[in-house]
């Protein structure tokens, strides 16, 4: 399990930039055996269990997010703009690499206010000596994300990018260890691109697919920290979580409750979620056609949308085993 | 059952955005003499079909939310104190000293608590009050609290219908219960009258969290043609003129961006040809009603706003006028009488 999320997280895919990560992913896919396609935005899906059945949608987003260069400086300092949700506390002192693997370190301007500066006070330095050089190497509109490689501490990885690749390795062990022939009806994982940016992968792929219940897989905050931003239950190691509501969606009653169910019988610990801000891909799925009940699962974590996301292994596991016992039951 | 009564039974009844079941259920037995089919679609929204008499009938909606604002436990403290967030937009200084209904496992009375001004540290004076800082109290032992009520748990405000004087009335989900009424209002009012359209008259959910409710069933039901109706900010002392809609003065047509001007100038035409009191008002980008996910669902859809005056909008003591919602009723079903096939075909040809 750390192996397969470590490999996810080591990998480059900024939202709107997702083709190495999904090259991952697609190869995860391959060694399972199953067969999948790559939609019009660059959504991965796998099309598993009988048709004809009520159809679910299950989207863990593959993209994360990053910065994006804007202008390069005479003397080789990049200016950037941010990818989703970037938190300007983290930045100074913090690496990125590019795609091509350029690897480059955040620096800040002097700031003598308390507050936080604002991007345009910030800057790239990928060891150019001036405009000539960097364009060698990167250009306008080029993307990074954060270098920051996972490391385990007991039960608990650190990592960029955990925010949503731990999303993608409940899916994918949930595909590996689920036989088609225990599934009541068609199941498509969707490895979803752009959802740091709005929802936006889901957004299609929820229209094309026209299911009939839709589950989002990702990450959600937690309250178990010294004077946590929001008064929350939800701490990391105490299972995964069964969201009722966040920022773009209420979650539907009869997706939650039979997640909750579920989990009950199957003696699988979970917590019941409220996340104050923040969206899934689970508010675009519900609002596509005319609206799919939709639910999310989530995955406790720590320190989301800095490069050190934190998350517990025993929470990745029973991720799975709740989303696994989920797709086998027959009360959809 | 009058239209007070309606009133009365609709807004008295708790029925948060994503929980609107129950005052569903009070729409689904009002309307039905009046319409044709009831459904619900996936989300919950409540559409109603009252069938015209043309040929080849344009296909008309009306819409008005059923949600209210209302909370939604985030924490369950050591001690049983309940930490909550809004589920719509709620102003935090309306809130402490309000009665509310926590909807867990069985449906609990409880109040919202706050720290009193004596109580006050330095730094907290003079700071307002956060939304962060007050919890729901319902004075059980935190045992019986966690049994009963959990993270997700609801609640909504609990206030009874007030009769002021003459036609003012106040309480809480006036907004937008005032326009279910004028709904059934206006399916009443059909009933007598001939009509060409068909007429989809829906009971939207999550209006408060971003009109997700008017997204999915206006995609549904693909009208030609879509109203919504929903509550404006009445005048009160310190108010702009030019902010506000005088309560007793008749419903508000909105023009605007989000507006077709053919709806908004057939609204104004049809209010005199009838008598009927109106007021208007300009709306320079989206409204804030279900219009705005109207008009841009699937191919785009002309819309129209239809607002009844409302004093003290998301408190619980939401003010309006009677004659105001009864009147936005009948304009509306004279304007679907109206309205034929040449009509919606002329809509979009600007």
């Amino acid at each position: 399990m750390k192996e397969l999320i470590q490999k996810l997280c080591a990998s480059f895919g900024p939202a709107g930039r997702e083709g190495q990560i999904r090259a991952v992913i697609a190869a995860e896919i391959e060694k399972l055996k199953e067969e999948y396609f790559v939609d019009t935005l660059g959504n991965l899906v796998v099309r598993k269990g009988p048709a004809g059945g009520k159809k679910i949608l299950v989207a863990a987003h593959m993209d994360e997010i990053g910065l994006m260069v804007t202008y390069i400086e005479e003397n080789g300092y990049l200016r950037f703009t941010n990818l989703g949700g970037i938190m300007q506390q983290t930045l100074p002192g913090t690496r990125v690499f590019f795609e091509n693997g350029t690897v480059g370190v955040i620096g800040q301007e002097k700031n003598k206010e308390t507050r936080e500066p604002g991007l345009s006070k910030y800057y790239l330095d990928i060891g150019a000596e001036n405009r000539e050089t960097a364009l060698a190497k990167v250009k306008i509109g080029d993307a990074a994300v954060y270098l920051a490689p996972l490391h385990q501490e007991g039960k608990r990885l650190t990592a960029k990018s955990l925010d949503n690749r731990v999303g993608c390795a409940v899916l994918l062990e949930t595909l590996s260890r689920l036989s088609a022939a225990t599934l009541p009806g068609e199941v498509f994982f969707v490895f979803t691109v752009q959802e740091e940016v709005g929802l936006r992968g889901a957004q299609t792929i929820a229209y094309r697919t026209k299911p009939h219940y839709g589950l989002a897989v990702d990450v959600t905050r937690v309250g178990d920290t010294p004077e946590p931003e929001f008064k929350t239950n939800v701490s990391l190691g105490k299972g995964p979580t069964v969201k009722v509501m966040d920022s773009a969606v209420i979650c539907h009653p009869k997706v939650t409750n039979l997640m909750m169910d579920v989990a009950e019988k199957n003696n699988i610990p979970y917590q019941p979620e409220v996340l104050e801000r923040g969206g899934t891909d689970a508010g675009a799925i519900h609002l596509s056609r005319d609206g799919i009940p939709t639910g999310a699962l989530s995955i406790p974590c720590r320190y989301i949308h800095t490069p050190a996301e934190m998350v517990d292994l025993d929470d990745v596991e029973n991720g799975i085993a709740l989303l696994q016992e989920l797709l086998k039951c027959e009360q959809w | 059952m009058d239209m007070e009564g309606l009133l009365r039974k609709l807004t008295e009844e708790d029925g948060v955005s994503g929980y609107e079941k129950k005052v569903a259920g009070i729409a689904a037995g009002a309307f039905s003499p009046y319409v044709d089919d009831t459904r619900t679609d996936n989300l919950g929204n409540l559409i109603f079909l009252k069938k015209g008499q043309g040929n080849s009938p344009p296909r008309l909606l009306i819409c008005a939310h059923m949600d209210e604002i209302g909370l939604i436990v985030t924490k369950v403290e050591e001690n049983g104190f309940l930490r909550f967030t809004s589920l719509g937009g709620f102003d935090a200084r309306t809130l402490p000293g309000q009665a509310v209904n926590i909807y867990g496992r069985d449906k609990v009375p409880g109040i919202i608590g706050f720290k009193l001004p004596p109580l006050y540290t330095e730094q907290e004076k003079g700071q307002g009050v956060k939304m962060e800082d007050l919890f729901l109290d319902t004075a059980l032992t935190p045992e019986v609290v966690r049994e009963t009520i959990a993270v997700g748990s609801v609640a909504a405000i609990e206030r009874k219908y007030l009769t002021l004087q003459h036609n003012s009335r106040a309480g809480k989900a006036f907004d937008d219960r005032a326009g279910i009424v004028a709904l059934w209002q206006c399916a009443r009012e059909l009933h007598k009258i001939r009509h060409e359209a068909d007429l989809y008259l829906v009971a939207t959910v999550q209006e408060e969290v971003g009109t997700r409710g008017a997204v999915v069933s206006t995609f549904g039901i693909s009208p030609d043609l879509g109203i919504a109706v929903d509550v404006c900010h009445g005048d009160f002392p310190g108010a702009l003129e030019q902010e506000t809609s005088p309560l007793t003065k008749g419903p508000v047509v909105t023009s605007g961006p989000n507006i077709h001007p053919f709806i908004a100038e057939k609204l104004l035409h049809v209010a005199a040809e009838y008598h009927l009191p109106y007021q208007r008002d300009v709306s320079p980008g989206p409204t804030g009603t279900d219009a705005r996910a109207i008009q841009i669902t699937m191919e785009g859809v002309p819309t129209g706003l239809l607002s009844i005056p409302l004093r003290y909008m998301h408190t619980s003591v939401e003010l309006v006028d009677l004659e105001d919602i009864k009147v936005a009723g009948l304009l509306l079903a004279r304007f679907v009488a109206a309205v034929d096939r040449a009509f919606v075909e002329g809509l979009v040809c600007l």
